[in-house]
């Protein structure tokens, strides 16, 4: 299994979002504590579909706001950071990174002749030896381009925790109770909660926050579980009484107080 | 482990059926089904794998702990990938960080004229349309890539070449070739700590410091670059990876001019004509029978014969509805964002060429759900679809299909609504239901006896 990366485990604020690189912290963040983000990038060895994703991983402000709190996570000026960073790069770094990445890639590459030797010696068996002629011989050396690199100076670059919309609380009291959450924009509400890792479950509940003295449209409501029932799933609707305490000025409220409601459609 | 991934990969083939319209991005799909195909060791297999299964919820058995981390192994695995170039035919980019230059060859005077202003593209305002003549060319002035050995296909419908034979990349077309593993982008040596004293290794190149970038730092530098931002770029790299070639629309800059006045001038002159003629047969019509001004005093279809449904039928719509085909008698109001037009986006089976883009397929604006969190208003959307050209539902299977046409609108353009990475779209059409007189569809039908009745699509949206 990975390797667990140190803590904490940088975050890297780009253009308004909140990234994260490092293959290792995201399997590390959604086996410990139960972050699973969005992976938005491009898995390279199938370019051309978008049913499997790769790094970066996209993590809501909540999600960044909650690995903050925790003490897991911090923030990092990814921007900053690159430019500085990679200002700072001397000749002999320059050299030792351009090893490093050809020896990664020549590792690759070595992987790959060797499974095309096992092939070609399996067809050599099944079929006439003249076939083989027509093989190619690769290349010896390749470059790969590696994913994680300077992240060892971002100390100095640390970013306040990220600002969340009002339906944090609620966010922070359903993960609290062992919910994987996830935007909900695909079934019209803002996250669904997931009972295990979305990898293995489906949700259960389509999640919609409120203020505690919000007046409520009643359709809203009806709509809510009607379409929470459609899809086989519950429409939890909560929110915090108290305001917390602790926070100055923010005005979210405590975790501790949310309370939540689940409406199904009774069909009557 | 060996059993687990064989179970996965029976089991879709026994429910394929059933799920056949599910769209498989919507939910988190179980990595092992990718873990099957090892691309490291062998690429030739290359089809996606199918939809696996899912439980209800936890339970406290081993079993389905084992099948959980081997799902998380799998997904490890997928995303530890590399990204490898063959040295023999990989792509490099260098990096730019000022914008579109001409290249600096210490060797060479021949650019002198270049050489006067050296880094001028930079300051140049992006205010104006798709591309503007730099110093170095048709290249955009927000492009920030270029790439001296341009061997790909995806080149037919990526970047921009200027006269140095050299191609120029906007930012996303570079974040998005660099995800895919199609381009190893090398920072400029301006950019990374050289040492001066260091030896030229390569006379013709030194703007190139051979250091590869990482995904990292490509989307630290180029994510928010010239307009781009996350969204955008979700929805950029999520439709190519689909095939679609995509490319900044006009309105892509917030205080950009539409440039789509240009585009459907023609169909303005013709449009006038049409309102001119259809004008001068209702005056006629108008005078050939009043309409009873005050239908206080009697029935709304009027006294007098009637010698045909048709007559009543017309009088008797009497609420005024808006023509989509009409001339827009107020100035039209500008797109504002992020109603605004940024993407426009071609089919792969369209003709593409780079140099002379055909009309698109689609007009695409991106909207971020968590900055914008109600439905737009009518004024927005009105000026977002005013932005679009018009697009009358003229083709011979729609002028059969009464609910095709109301379906397809006389101008029509896609919301990409984006939730943190997870993105919607929608179609947004202007249908004409005034247009579309349904007594004398029926005339047409008892005319014409056999006709079988057009049906409904059942995919309701």
């Amino acid at each position: 299994m990975a390797s667990d990366p140190l803590l904490p485990v940088p975050i890297s604020y780009i253009a308004g979002s909140y990234f994260l690189f490092s293959i290792d912290a995201v399997t590390y963040l959604r086996r410990e504590h139960h972050i699973c983000g969005v992976l938005t990038g491009t898995l390279p060895q199938i370019p051309q579909q978008n049913v499997f994703l790769g790094l970066p991983l996209k993590l809501m402000p909540e999600e960044a706001r909650l690995l903050v709190e925790h003490g897991v996570a911090c923030i990092v000026d990814e921007v900053k950071a690159q430019r500085e960073g990679m200002s700072a790069l001397r000749e002999a770094d320059r050299r030792k990174y351009r090893r490093e990445l050809e020896s990664q890639g020549a590792h690759a590459m070595r992987l790959q002749t060797n499974r095309k030797e096992q092939q070609r010696e399996a067809a050599l068996k099944r079929v006439d030896a003249k076939k083989t002629a027509a093989a190619k011989k690769a290349a010896a050396a390749a470059t790969a381009v590696g994913e994680a690199e300077g992240e060892g100076n971002a100390a100095h670059q640390l970013l306040p925790p990220p600002t969340v919309p009002p339906s944090y609380p609620l966010f922070a009291h359903l993960h609290a109770e062992g919910y994987y959450l996830s935007p909900g924009l695909r079934f019209g509400c803002q996250y669904l909660a997931y009972p295990g890792d979305p990898l293995r479950f489906h949700s259960h509940f389509l999640v919609v926050a409120a203020d505690w003295d919000e007046e409520l449209d009643l359709m809203a409501v009806v709509a809510g579980g009607r379409l929470g029932t459609g899809v086989k799933k519950g429409f939890l609707i909560g929110g915090a009484a108290q305001p917390r305490e602790d926070e100055s000025g923010l005005g979210l409220g405590d975790a501790g107080s949310v309370r939540t409601f689940s409406v199904e459609w009774a069909g009557m | 482990m060996a059993d687990t991934d064989e179970a996965a990969i029976h089991m879709p083939s026994q429910d394929a059926s059933a799920h056949i319209e599910v769209d498989l991005s919507d939910e988190t799909q179980d990595f092992r089904m990718l873990s099957n195909i090892s691309f490291l060791t062998d690429g030739t297999q290359a089809s996606i794998p199918k939809r696996g299964e899912k439980d209800f919820e936890p339970n406290p058995t081993l079993y389905q702990a084992d099948i959980l981390s081997a799902s998380r192994q799998a997904m490890h695995n997928a995303l530890a990938y590399p990204r490898v170039h063959h040295p023999k035919n990989q792509i490099i980019g260098v990096y730019a960080p000022n914008g579109p230059a001409p290249p600096t060859q210490h060797t060479s005077n021949l650019e002198s004229i270049a050489e006067g202003s050296p880094l001028p593209d930079a300051e140049v305002p992006s205010t104006t349309a798709a591309t503007t003549t730099t110093a170095v060319g048709n290249v955009h002035p927000d492009a920030c890539v270029y790439i001296a050995n341009p061997k790909s296909n995806l080149f037919k419908t990526i970047g921009q070449a200027d006269r140095w034979n050299r191609i120029w990349l906007l930012p996303e077309e570079a974040l998005f070739m660099l995800e895919r593993g199609s381009l190893n982008i090398h920072w400029p040596r301006s950019e990374v700590g050289y040492d001066e004293d260091e030896e030229e290794e390569d006379e013709n190149n030194i703007e190139d410091s051979e250091i590869p970038m990482s995904l990292q730092a490509a989307y630290a530098a180029f994510a928010s670059r010239g307009g781009l931002n996350s969204e955008r770029f979700s929805v950029y790299t999520g439709l190519r990876r689909l095939g679609y070639t995509i490319t900044r629309a006009p309105g892509w800059n917030d205080d950009g001019e539409d440039a789509t006045g240009i585009e459907d001038s023609g169909l303005e002159d013709g449009r006038k004509q049409g309102a001119g003629l259809a004008g001068i047969y209702s005056r006629f019509m108008k005078w050939l029978c009043p309409p009873s001004t005050n239908t206080a005093l009697g029935p709304v279809a009027g006294v007098g014969f009637h010698r045909s449904y048709d007559d009543i039928y017309s009088k008797l719509s009497i609420i005024p509805w808006y023509d989509p085909m009409a001339v827009p008698q107020a100035a039209r109001s500008p797109a504002q964002a992020p109603y605004r037009v940024v993407f426009h986006v071609y089919k792969p089976s369209t003709p593409f060429k780079k140099s002379a883009p055909p009309p698109p397929d689609f007009r695409i604006a991106v909207v971020n759900a968590r900055a914008h969190t109600s439905v737009p208003t009518l004024s927005q959307l009105g000026a977002l679809l005013e932005s679009t050209p018009l697009d009358p539902p003229t083709s011979e299977k729609m002028s059969r299909q009464l609910y095709m046409r109301l379906r397809h609108g006389y101008r029509n353009v896609i919301l990409a609504v984006v939730d943190e990475g997870v993105v919607s779209y929608l179609r947004i059409s202007e249908a004409a239901f005034g247009k579309e007189k349904l007594y004398k569809q029926k005339a047409l039908a008892n005319k014409t006896q056999y006709r079988p009745k057009p049906k409904p699509k059942p995919k309701g949206r």
